[in-house]
């Protein structure tokens, strides 16, 4: 089959914490796929259940049709997750060299070099003793040490400067072109769109929306149209209106996102609405990822 | 099979490149087997027996700390790190990586007993049978994995700071209270009853017996055995319930 990860019906809960809410996706062989949100939003949770990591309270989890905890499974995957410090008293060279050993088919160390950018001097230094920027490096390496088909990037890039960002996505660009299913987490909308053929956008424990890159940007940046009223009535009433996606207060005006410019104005109009001062904005995407993950007085 | 060879090659480098391992389980328990048997007057009867003995409870002492305090508190490190985590994502399972690790603590007590007794005969011209010192050395090899299952314990703690508190706090008064440092004919009665009920006392006494020509008494192996079940079913039991 084609999908190299599914989740059905997928639920955790961390005591009475609910952190992913019946969450239910596929993801297909040789995309790249961006995982969207805040803090807190579900990302790293959902990422580990992917990864067997964690078990679901709810729900069914498979990666290439199989538990992501079986050994055949975890040959075939590589991550580099968030905060890992590697083992002491060893050299780097040494913990890829014992990385090897753990998979049926690794890759060379000077492939590994050549993908990853790593330096050969950055080879004989201890492992636990690396800036920032280097383990991060060592990191990618040693999530690619297995010549995975599916590679999980959790966060791969925060803290890291503009010219090191450019050059990670670079050596993805790579391991895309050799037909690997990627999936990231990340902060930055741009590295979504500019990295990504699909985004999953996460929050509160639950995906709000999902789809090509291409299309969430139609989709959620849609226009809006934006107005002054002094009828406090007015937000439940809009929220009835078709084609609007959701509405929002902001600095006294009143925005109403939707798909159909048109029609909504045509539908205040009709319903004889005090608007004042009426506006058509293009929304841009980073603002309305900014509206759908914060928790402002929006109401939905 | 290779990976597991791979592994062990590389716990053997860690646990030898660690400068606390050699300080603390060679180059002091040498300094002390030093002391107590050539600058401290001792006024024992019989010096050779007492070098014999002594260096037995050195060697035990050495042992020991390496087995409580390298062996838990690196657990801790790399549970804590996030390494543990990372590695479950590998196709390494679990058991092999612990096997490995046991296997490269193991090898360190041999080199360990080697190295001590070596330093007994250099120092004071130790000399047993070929046979004292080939069972005085297997049962302290044998008998070490008890304290493994202890430092496995202490494995499951949460804070390095804790981890390695505990086991400084452990591994010294079991060392003294099981009668490493002084025989425990010195202490008072009530302290020889507390020594007969602890694992130290009797991981030393085995030894002991062993150079002077007996068997190790047959309540060592019993609370030897039952300390190390004790501290495997709670060390599970703990882990059991921290991944749920």
């Amino acid at each position: 089959m084609g999908n190299v990860v599914q989740l059905e019906h997928v639920t955790k809960k961390f005591g009475k914490q609910l952190a992913v809410k019946d969450v239910s996706l596929t993801i297909e062989k040789g995309s790249t796929v961006a995982i969207l949100g805040p803090n807190g939003a579900g990302k790293t949770t959902t990422i580990s259940m992917m990864l067997g990591l964690l078990e679901p309270t709810e729900g069914v989890v498979k990666v290439f049709d199989k538990s992501p905890k079986e050994t055949i499974v975890r040959d075939r995957i590589g991550a580099m997750l968030q905060e890992v410090s590697i083992i002491d008293m060893l050299k780097v060279r040494e913990v890829i060299e014992m990385f090897r050993s753990y998979y049926t088919s690794p890759l060379q160390v000077e492939e590994l070099i050549s993908i990853t950018g790593l330096k050969e001097d950055v080879l004989g230094k201890w492992a636990n003793k690396l800036s920032g920027g280097q383990k991060r490096r060592v990191g990618f390496a040693l999530a690619l040490t297995g010549n995975p088909d599916l590679v999980f990037f959790d966060e791969p890039t925060a803290g890291l400067d503009i010219t090191a960002r450019r050059n990670f996505w670079e050596k993805v660009e790579t391991l895309k072109s050799q037909g690997k299913t990627i999936i990231f987490t990340t902060h930055y909308l741009q590295e979504a769109d500019d990295f990504s053929e699909r985004i999953i956008l996460f929050n509160n424990g639950e995906v709000i929306a999902d789809g090509k890159t291409e299309e969430i940007k139609r989709n959620l940046a849609t226009r809006s149209v934006s107005f002054l009223t002094d009828d406090k009535e007015v937000m439940a009433l809009v929220q009835t209106f078709h084609t609007v996606i959701r509405c929002f207060e902001k600095d006294g005006r009143f925005y109403i996102v939707t798909s159909d410019t048109d029609a909504v104005l045509a539908q205040i109009f009709q319903q004889g609405i005090h608007a004042k001062d009426v506006a058509i904005e293009q929304g841009r995407l980073e603002e309305v990822f900014e509206h759908l993950t914060s928790n402002d007085q929006e109401v939905m | 099979m290779n990976a597991i060879m791979t592994q062990c090659k590389f716990e053997l480098l860690r646990i030898f490149r660690n400068p606390y391992f050699v300080f603390w389980t060679l180059f002091m328990p040498i300094v002390f087997y030093f002391i107590f048997t050539n600058i401290v007057n001792t006024g024992v009867p019989d010096q050779n027996e007492w070098e014999a003995y002594y260096l037995m409870s050195m060697t035990t002492f050495s042992v020991m700390g390496s087995a409580i305090m390298n062996f838990g508190i690196r657990m801790v490190q790399e549970q804590t790190g996030g390494w543990s985590t990372f590695l479950k994502l590998t196709p390494f399972p679990a058991w092999a990586y612990f096997t490995s690790k046991m296997f490269g603590q193991l090898t360190m007590h041999l080199l360990s007993i080697i190295i001590v007794f070596l330093a007994g005969f250099l120092i004071n011209g130790v000399s047993l049978s070929f046979s004292e010192w080939l069972f005085s050395g297997l049962w302290i090899l044998m008998a070490s994995i008890p304290f493994l299952a202890l430092g496995s314990l202490i494995g499951t703690m949460k804070k390095v700071e804790t981890a390695s508190g505990v086991s400084n706090i452990i591994y010294l008064a079991l060392a003294v209270l099981g009668g490493m440092w002084m025989p425990i004919h010195t202490f008072p009665a009530f302290l020889q009853h507390v020594a007969e009920w602890l694992p130290s006392y009797h991981f030393a006494s085995g030894a002991w017996e062993i150079i002077s020509g007996n068997s190790p008494d047959w309540k060592s192996y019993l609370v030897l055995v039952g300390y190390m079940f004790v501290f495997m079913v709670i060390a599970t039991y703990v882990r059991g319930k921290q991944e749920s």
